[in-house]
């Protein structure tokens, strides 16, 4: 590494809850490390101290009930869900996501949670969470309290989160239980790479959702649709939702275009 | 930090610095050089060895992060100086060229066939999306594997051997 810092494991919530009240601006929670510990080696980053959250015995793990609908624990990885028969059963279009991200090495370490507080506009696992109308539970020492998941981000890697805070758990309510839907991420090669942008689109019953990725500051999701709606009317309200920028993987008009396309594809598809 | 794993079969316990890579304690430390350090940061999968049986980028995990983990790496593949299935076929498949990318290759590989014994040229690719290799150009790799599990069966199926 570049420089010397402290790593702790807590293995309670409480001890962990002390200690982001300790060190404050001067710590960073670590779960998979996939994307600090690149942060970290190219310079972005330089917490004095790394709190490995994977220990902690009383955060729950992966589950799904009807009274509380899905679990994802703090430690949660991409590949727990992806192997997840529950989850494959109920919510297929989080799979289709998750697959999409980075690498199978990658995803045996990446958490959900961690991709969700990392806040990257190209989020993978962010557009179908957003489509299941997740919900992040936060806990300090000093309470808890539950965000939208469409309230969380903030900015460009940016998130609802205070420094003293971590996030104990994200839960998809069970009314959209057996969604389905699909995800498509075009990126400049078929391995991989981030998103240049991405679509997901999720219906059950009489409602479609639809959320969008890399053509905003934060990841998107567009207002609830009837299930008849056209691609049309979805690609106009998209259109008016997502304020995309040239950058270096490619064109504000490539993007607005290929949003189109992949609203038009998904809608007839699904 | 004081971690207690198992390393390739031995039980060690060690004090590690808490700001060191899973791969510089496996390669500066032990002496287990066999796996390599490319981009260093979980592109290319030079450094892929096994926690718990999956996968993992070394360069991605602290040295601190492995208390109480099992790990794998290619040193242990081959057995009293004999080559494991895989490697035999790599080598006899011409799937190793300049060699940089096998041990990463094999590890990702043999974590595939641990799982699915047979799997299909699509199931190989998807198992080694996270390996770069600049000399193959892979298809030397996926026959490799598709004759350690015993799937080329014709004569014609054979392109690089
Ligand atoms: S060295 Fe670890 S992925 Fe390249
Ligand atoms: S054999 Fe040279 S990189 Fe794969």
């Amino acid at each position: 590494m570049l420089y010397e810092f402290q790593y702790v494991a807590p293995k309670t919530k409480s001890e962990l809850l002390a200690l982001l009240d300790r060190h404050g601006d001067s710590c960073k929670i670590m779960a998979g490390g996939t994307d600090l510990l690149v942060d970290i080696r190219a310079g972005l980053r330089k917490p004095q101290v790394l709190i490995d959250i994977k220990k902690v015995s009383d955060f729950k793990p992966l589950s799904f009930s009807e009274k509380e609908g899905l679990l994802i624990g703090p430690a949660t990885t991409c590949a727990d869900v992806i192997r997840d028969k529950t989850v494959s059963r109920e919510f297929p279009i989080l799979i289709q996501a998750a697959k999409q991200l980075a690498s199978t090495q990658v995803r045996n370490r990446a958490t959900i949670v961690g991709n969700i507080c990392n806040a990257s506009p190209c989020a993978d696992t962010a557009l179908p969470l957003l489509c299941l109308d997740a919900s992040v539970h936060i806990v300090s020492k000093s309470g808890s309290r539950i965000v939208k998941l469409k309230d969380f981000f903030t900015g460009v890697k940016k998130t609802a989160l205070r420094k003293d805070e971590v996030v104990e758990k994200i839960t998809v309510p069970s009314s959209m239980a057996g969604g389905r839907g699909g995800f498509m991420k075009l990126k400049r090669i078929k391995g991989h790479d981030l998103s240049l942008v991405s679509v997901c689109l999720v219906k059950k019953g009489s409602l479609l959702r639809v959320a969008i990725g890399s053509a905003s500051p934060t990841p998107v999701v567009l207002k609830d649709f009837p299930a008849q709606v056209t691609a049309d009317n979805v690609a106009d309200e998209a259109l008016r939702s997502v304020k995309p920028i040239d950058d270096i993987r490619c064109s504000k008009d490539y993007r607005l275009f290929m949003i189109k396309t992949y609203i038009e594809r998904l809608i007839e598809e699904c | 930090m004081r971690v207690k794993a198992t390393i390739n079969g031995r039980r060690i316990e060690r004090d590690v610095p808490d700001s060191i890579t899973l791969l510089h304690f496996l390669r500066e430390d032990l002496g287990l050089t066999g796996t390599k350090e490319g981009c260093g940061s979980g592109e290319c999968g030079a450094c892929t060895v096994l926690m718990n049986g999956r996968t993992v980028n070394a360069c991605l995990v602290l040295a601190a992060e492995i208390d109480g983990a099992v790990i794998e790496t290619i040193e242990a593949e081959s057995k009293d100086g004999k080559l494991s299935k895989l490697q035999e076929k790599f080598h006899k498949h011409h799937a190793s060229q300049c060699g940089f990318c096998t041990p990463g290759m094999v590890m990702s590989l043999k974590s595939l066939v641990r799982e699915n014994p047979k799997p299909s040229e699509e199931e190989i690719r998807e198992a080694i999306d996270g390996n770069f290799c600049r000399c193959t150009g892979y298809k030397q790799i996926i026959e490799a594997v598709q004759d350690a599990t015993g799937q080329l069966k014709k004569p014609e199926d054979i392109h690089y051997a």
